[in-house]
């Protein structure tokens, strides 16, 4: 692509990233300028208590990501190697647990390992306040994310190519090292470090799992400005988070980039598991999906089922319904401009090590500054549904970029260049070739843009109107009143936007890969 | 390839941009009214919709309701936009932050009907004082009994081995009611005991929680946690038996008033400094002090009505009025109250 046409491709998603993250964090920065955030900003760390939240921010990240690894790949291969049924239904119901709102997946998970729960009476333990709960949280929440991304990637390996290998008398192991593996590392690098991300800067599901010791240090950062204003402070902090957090998404954009290996997609046909190895394996993976993904939903599920008369009646209240239509007008508005920003942010960033890095900018800002540097920049547009449906776009936009990025990596090149030379433009070869080949890339990036935009991150700290009530703010509206009828709304509308989100997914994924592979293989 | 998903892929394209069309639509329509009366309420705000109807009917405004957190956050929120106001209006900054407000100049005086007696007392003239409520213990009735260890009659006593992990609290960093709470001891006990107390309730298994939701829901043994007590309003037990399923002749809960342990609340109106709509803004204030509201406000947000004239909704009799309770005036608390807070963190979680 030519240079210009890049540049003029990029503006898009800069003008975003710069309109609703840099300018309003720099804006908190200049506000606490002047009040000692020169001097705050190098004493930060001699904090001993702030020490000791970084570094259990940083190491209840990285265990997360060494477990994520350790069991979503198995299960990755599995889901993308066998034939089974219930498959197709797995595959899109993976990404259920995204949209759940921290508090309710906190109640799912304490429903089975509370004080009170089913397993710990069980077993006789008590995991709460422990970090087993907290780890078990976070993979709650992200295994999805590295076996999607694990399940994608091996669809992409050439059948040839490891039919070749096998026949040069590789083993399975070895061929699954030396041919699979190159193929799939950077797939499952860019979830690992996206996993990384969300653990690092995680704010709800730690304080409500891990307890208060187990706190982030973005939950500093927020008791800075929302209750504190010492924006000096807090606006320091923010900025060493950014340049912490920035240096592991270029560390990964530099190893994603050098890893990318263009292919041929020759999707490996799936079987039919016939020995009783192959049977322990499927059975295997589904009781770590069990496990760690569909108990906390389930037990979500079966609390709602408890709920009596009064709880269903509030599903059909206007209020319920008003929130039913904004979450889905609201997820549409953001996805679509996220997909555009993600769309244009991959192909203009090509190759470029820094600009794939920026994708993660959305993810690693601290969402408070933001929040708050919004209403400093525009305080004329505070209250507008533009701005709060912009700030979505922008939290949803880089799983789209991501996937995009990913995607066009691992596209050969020979493609486009016999297309151009039989004469298509480049944009008729974007849309006839690239666009195309690259569809699942798209749609798995979309159905996480769209899940994050239905599950709405970091929600209560933009400002709202009670007219915008989405399923998300009105099951926190519920949980805000005693009594059991509330709690037993709320995981009813729980369920409900699980329900709405699981339809999302299978219209956005639709299931064109296995007929695909199947008459290939 | 295959048209298959060529075609879907550009339909879910076609489709997604008619979505953003729509919406893009509607916001433009809601921009062009005229008259707006911009107000800032705090995340507890809820009214029936027929009231705030016939409010804008009468007064000849739209109402244009902005949520803006709690009511710490909401008024930091005021204080970083004083340049260029948010909003006309305000509900829901609390009796404690009236210094604070007054010391960064973002609101204005009223002199109105609504802003003598009680106001004049809590506010000083700045805020209509609307609503009151108390910051207190809460237990959980059946788990209390299960245990067999009589109540705790003191503070004191709460720290006692015998009570070892049985109160849930907010952290006061993050929490309205958990801040309100640490005001509670440091008004009875002095800042000295205060803080020797809290450090033996850490000693003492105490939680700490990030927020009412989270100690209510996910710790107070009522709704399956471990902790019997918890640091909540005087008005919960009334709500428990409001939202209860079976209709119940009892709370499931009730208020533990132990001295030290209640904090009183009081939640005001008032003008903001540079917002528009004056005439329309101050009859905002009156009609939250009028009785349609007053009645209504008690089992929507479920605080006591500051208009002594009002009748108490029948529900309200599971959450009696303490007797004795704790007040601080809001310059002490403006003063001190951010130093507490760092030392609780100190004492309670480093």
């Amino acid at each position: 692509m030519k240079r210009s046409s890049r540049v003029a491709l990029l503006l898009l998603p800069s003008a975003a990233v710069v309109l609703m993250l840099l300018l309003p964090m720099l804006r908190l920065v200049a506000e606490g300028w002047g009040e000692s955030f020169y001097e705050s900003f190098f004493t930060v760390w001699q904090d001993d208590f702030l020490k000791w939240r970084l570094l259990w921010s940083f190491t209840q990240a990285v265990l997360t990501c060494v477990l994520a690894f350790i069991f979503g790949l198995p299960v990755a291969w599995v889901l993308a190697r066998f034939e089974f049924p219930g498959r197709q239904l797995i595959l899109r119901l993976l990404m259920l647990p995204f949209v759940v709102p921290t508090l309710v997946a906190a109640l799912g998970v304490l429903a089975l390992w509370g004080p009170q729960g089913v397993f710990s009476q069980a077993l006789g333990i008590d995991l709460q306040d422990t970090p087993w709960l907290l780890l078990y949280g976070n993979l709650f929440f992200n295994l999805c994310l590295v076996i999607r991304a694990g399940v994608d990637a091996l669809g992409q390996v050439n059948a040839h190519c490891v039919a070749a290998s096998r026949s040069l008398g590789a083993t399975p192991w070895r061929a699954f090292w030396r041919v699979e593996w190159p193929v799939i590392a950077p797939w499952l690098t860019s979830s690992l470090c996206l996993v990384f991300l969300y653990c690092f800067s995680g704010f709800g599901l730690a304080l409500v799992l891990g307890g208060q010791r187990y706190a982030t240090v973005e939950v500093e950062i927020y008791t800075l400005v929302a209750y504190e204003l010492k924006l000096a402070q807090a606006s320091s902090l923010a900025l060493w988070m950014l340049v912490l957090t920035g240096l592991v998404a270029l560390a990964y954009a530099y190893v994603e980039k050098r890893l990318s290996v263009a292919t041929r997609s020759q999707p490996i046909a799936l079987r039919f598991p016939k020995t009783a190895l192959h049977w322990l394996a499927v059975f295997g993976s589904l009781a770590v999906l069990f496990f760690f993904c569909a108990a906390p939903i389930l037990a979500i599920v079966w609390r709602a089922l408890l709920a009596d008369s009064q709880a269903w009646a509030a599903l059909l209240d206007v209020e319920t319904l008003q929130a039913l239509w904004n979450t889905l007008r609201f997820s549409a508005a953001a996805l679509f401009i996220a997909t555009v920003l993600g769309v244009a942010h991959a192909l203009g960033t090509q190759g470029s090590v820094a600009w794939r890095a920026a994708a993660y900018l959305p993810l690693i800002a601290s969402p408070v500054t933001v929040a708050f540097g919004l209403l400093l920049l525009y305080p004329d547009w505070t209250a507008s549904l533009a701005l709060l449906i912009a700030a979505y776009a922008v939290l949803a936009y880089p799983f789209v970029a991501k996937a995009m990025a990913t995607g066009l990596g691992s596209l050969p090149d020979n493609l486009n260049q016999v297309a151009r030379t039989l004469g298509a433009s480049p944009a008729r070869t974007f849309w006839r070739v690239t666009l195309p080949l690259l569809s699942p890339a798209l749609r798995r990036g979309m159905a996480f843009a769209a899940a994050t935009a239905l599950g709405e991150f970091a929600v209560t700290l933009f400002l709202s109107r009670p007219e915008w009530t989405t399923l998300t703010t009105l099951i926190y509206q519920r949980l805000g009143k005693p009594g059991a009828v509330n709690l037993d709304t709320a995981m009813l509308l729980a369920c409900l936007l699980m329900l709405l989100s699981a339809l999302v997914f299978v219209v956005i994924d639709s299931p064109q890969k296995t007929s695909d592979s199947k008459t290939i293989g | 390839m295959n048209n298959i998903f060529k075609k879907s892929l550009q339909s879910s394209m076609v489709l997604a941009a008619v979505c953003g069309a729509t919406l893009f639509s509607v916001s433009a329509s809601t921009a062009a009214t005229a008259k707006d009366l911009r107000v800032i309420v705090h995340s507890s705000f809820d009214l029936p919709k027929p009231l705030l109807a016939k409010f804008e009917s009468e007064a000849g405004v739209k109402l244009k309701i902005v949520k803006g957190g709690d009511s710490g956050e909401m008024l930091n929120k005021l204080i970083l936009t004083k340049k260029a106001p948010i909003a006309d209006v305000v509900y829901g900054i609390d009796n404690a932050q009236a210094v604070k407000a007054k010391a960064a100049d973002v609101l204005d005086a009223y002199d109105g009907a609504a802003a003598q007696g009680e106001s004049k007392i809590e506010f000083a003239g700045m805020a209509v004082a609307v609503d009151y409520g108390f910051v207190t213990l809460n237990y959980d009735k059946a788990t209390v009994t299960k245990r067999g260890t009589p109540l705790p009659k003191s503070l004191e006593e709460l720290a006692q081995p015998a009570y070892k992990k049985w109160l849930v609290v907010e952290n006061p960093a993050t929490s309205g009611p958990g801040y309100a709470f640490l005001l509670a001891t440091i008004a009875h006990m002095g800042e000295e005991k205060a803080f020797a107390w809290w450090k033996s309730m850490r000693g003492n298994g105490m939680k700490v929680a990030k927020g009412w939701t989270e100690a209510y829901y996910t710790d107070f043994s009522r709704n399956g946690g471990a902790y019997p007590i918890v640091v909540s309003y005087a008005s919960s037990p009334a709500a428990e038996v409001f939202y209860s399923k079976e209709k119940l002749t009892d709370s499931p809960t009730a208020s533990l008033y132990l001295p030290g342990a209640v904090f009183r609340q009081v939640e005001g109106a008032a003008l903001i400094k540079g917002g528009k709509q004056r005439a329309e803004a101050e009859k905002f204030l009156e009609f939250m002090r009028s009785n349609d509201v007053q009645e209504a406000m008690q089992t929507t947000m479920w605080m006591f009505p500051m208009q002594s004239t009002t009748k108490r909704a029948d529900v309200m009799k599971y959450a009696p009025e303490p007797a004795k309770f704790e007040s601080m005036p809001a310059a002490v608390i403006a003063e001190k109250g951010a130093s507490w807070i760092s030392r609780w963190t100190k004492t309670v979680l480093k």
